[in-house]
């Protein structure tokens, strides 16, 4: 049977706007709930992308300082070659941290024009033979003191620290993002219900002369629908804002060492738009098909 | 048309609203229910339109037995079945053309049918100058009015009416039904419940008589009590 478009979208019109305070309350727990969601999915993808280069078994990186004279940086590399707890050693010139830098931010180009290859400083990523962290940390501390040397930066404590952070928001995130979730369910749900309780006259006549239950519960199905998505489309840009404030934070050149790596690719935002699209339109129609399935029987 | 067959219909709180009903309307008839209050005259026209169902014996109607329809086939039953109630039932935000479309737009009736039908049974039913009020705008024979025309827009093969003159005085009353004898004549089956003695009396129709849930008479041509 032929359900109009203009139909629905009538009735999905007057339904929404006689209902506003119950839209917007079912629309802005949606959006939340999906802000929070997008957000603990990024972060977690931004902390996974920072400790890339953490790979490989590395546990400890020598950052020189950016203008290290050629002397230093061989003496630096001598000490490691020799030493017997060096397993084997990665040195990265200050073009290939410029190419790594430039690789991590694809995305955002003012990062990239505000760095040149002579401000990065080149590093020196360890991989012990021992795995003990005080052994570790005993080896690395010996070339802090070394001259040209800038800063020695643990794997253990840089990983960890990131690690600990990511796992904990994205936990605290989703835990919550999953409460109101099912309170945007039942919001939703509610509103349909009343939507429902308003046309109830409508909704007699239509039995009575034979409109099929879908019919009748299609456009309210919408409506919910609708409301889902309203609050999956406020959320991505808030998600996608959150992030990139995130980042701008993170990744100033003071705090390049650790924090260099944070950075969430527009794929990846991407991906996360959809994810929080097809959860606000399932949000939105799970709660009005219960309502319908549970409140409208011929 | 109608077929009922030993019929039993017990409520949930054990009142028995029809006991053992059995009867057979045939097309194009007009028949009256009658009896007194909670004599199961409604029960009646509810499980003819599937609202109600029966606890024993079958029901057909236009040939099949609705016990046996499936959930979905319910609302292709009603559109062979148009029903009046006391109460008009009319949508209060909705002029008097839009009510009347409104039963053929929710079953997916095309546009150019609803433009050519509305007008005419509109016509038909002597309301075309009220087209664009509100139902509120009309006095209760013309809300009954309109409440038959929706019913019969889509040309069902049976008119069922609880009560259609219920909440009207007499002359108004004569007028619904001569609008309903009309209809009766284009072939359509009208099963009608009344407390109206003076219809049942004047119309001279087979009249069906209830008490307590059972069928005490069935009179061709018959009168009130
Ligand atoms: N939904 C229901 N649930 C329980 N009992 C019901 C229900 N509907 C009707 N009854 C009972 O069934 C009996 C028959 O009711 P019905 O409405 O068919 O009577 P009626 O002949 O139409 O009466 P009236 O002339 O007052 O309209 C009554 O005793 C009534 O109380
Ligand atoms: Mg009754």
């Amino acid at each position: 049977m032929a359900l109009k478009v203009d139909y629905v979208a009538r009735e999905v019109g007057s339904n929404l706007r006689r209902n506003v305070t119950l839209t917007l309350a079912s629309v802005i727990t949606v959006f939340v709930s999906l802000a929070l969601v997008g957000v603990a999915f990024l972060t977690r993808t931004g902390v996974q992308n920072a400790t890339q280069r953490w790979q490989g078994g590395v546990e400890f990186i020598v950052f020189m300082q950016p203008a290290a004279s050629e002397d230093q940086i061989s003496a630096v590399q001598e000490a490691l070659d020799e030493s017997p707890q060096v397993d084997s050693v990665d040195f990265i010139d200050q073009q290939e941290a410029y190419e790594e830098f430039t690789d991590l931010f694809a995305d955002s180009p003012e990062m990239i024009q505000s760095v040149t290859p002579e401000i990065l400083p080149p590093s020196f990523r360890v991989e012990p033979t021992d795995k003990d962290v005080d052994v570790i940390r005993a080896l690395g501390s010996e070339f802090e003191s070394k001259p040209g040397v800038k800063q020695v930066v643990f794997a253990a404590e840089a990983i960890r620290t990131l690690q600990d952070f990511s796992r904990l928001l994205s936990l605290g995130l989703f835990s919550g993002a999953l409460v109101l979730l099912g309170a945007a369910v039942l919001l939703i749900l509610n509103a349909i219900r009343m939507a429902m309780f308003a046309r109830r006259r409508e909704i007699e006549v239509m039995k009575l002369v034979g409109a099929t239950n879908w019919f009748i519960r299609v456009p309210f199905m919408v409506e919910g629908l609708v409301q889902g998505l309203v609050g999956a489309l406020l959320a991505i840009p808030a998600v996608i804002g959150i992030i990139n404030f995130i980042e701008s934070k993170l990744t100033d050149t003071e705090t390049i060492n650790l924090f260099q790596g944070f950075a969430v690719h527009s794929s990846e935002q991407f991906g996360v738009a959809i994810l929080l699209l097809v959860v606000g339109c399932l949000v939105g129609v799970i709660g009005s098909f219960v309502a319908v399935t549970r409140f409208l029987d011929v | 048309m109608i077929k009922l067959e030993n019929v039993t219909k017990i409520y949930k709180n054990d009142v028995v609203a029809l006991r053992e009903a059995n009867a057979d309307i045939q097309k194009g008839e007009f028949v009256f229910l009658v009896g007194p209050s909670g004599s199961g005259k409604s029960t009646f026209i509810r499980l003819l339109n599937h609202e109600e169902q029966p606890d024993r014996g079958r029901i057909f109607v236009a040939g099949k037995d609705i016990g046996k329809l499936s959930h979905w086939k319910v609302p292709y039953l009603r559109r062979n079945i148009g029903c009046v109630f006391q109460d008009f039932k009319l949508l209060p935000n909705k002029t008097v053309a839009q009510n009347v479309a409104f039963a053929l737009e929710v079953i997916g009736r095309p546009k150019h049918v609803v433009r050519t039908q509305v007008p005419a049974i509109l016509e038909l039913v002597g309301l075309a100058h009220k087209a664009k009020n509100m139902p509120n705008e009309l006095s209760g024979g013309e809300q009954q009015r309109v409440s038959i025309a929706r019913a019969f827009v889509n040309r069902p093969l049976i008119l069922l009416a609880d009560e259609p003159t219920g909440n009207l005085d007499p002359s108004t009353s004569v007028g619904i039904m001569r609008l309903l004898d009309r209809i009766n004549r284009t072939g359509t089956t009208v099963v009608m419940c009344t407390h109206d003695a003076g219809i049942v009396d004047t119309m001279r129709r087979r009249v069906i008589e209830l008490d307590h849930g059972t069928i005490v008479r069935d009179q061709d041509r018959g009168v009130y009590g």
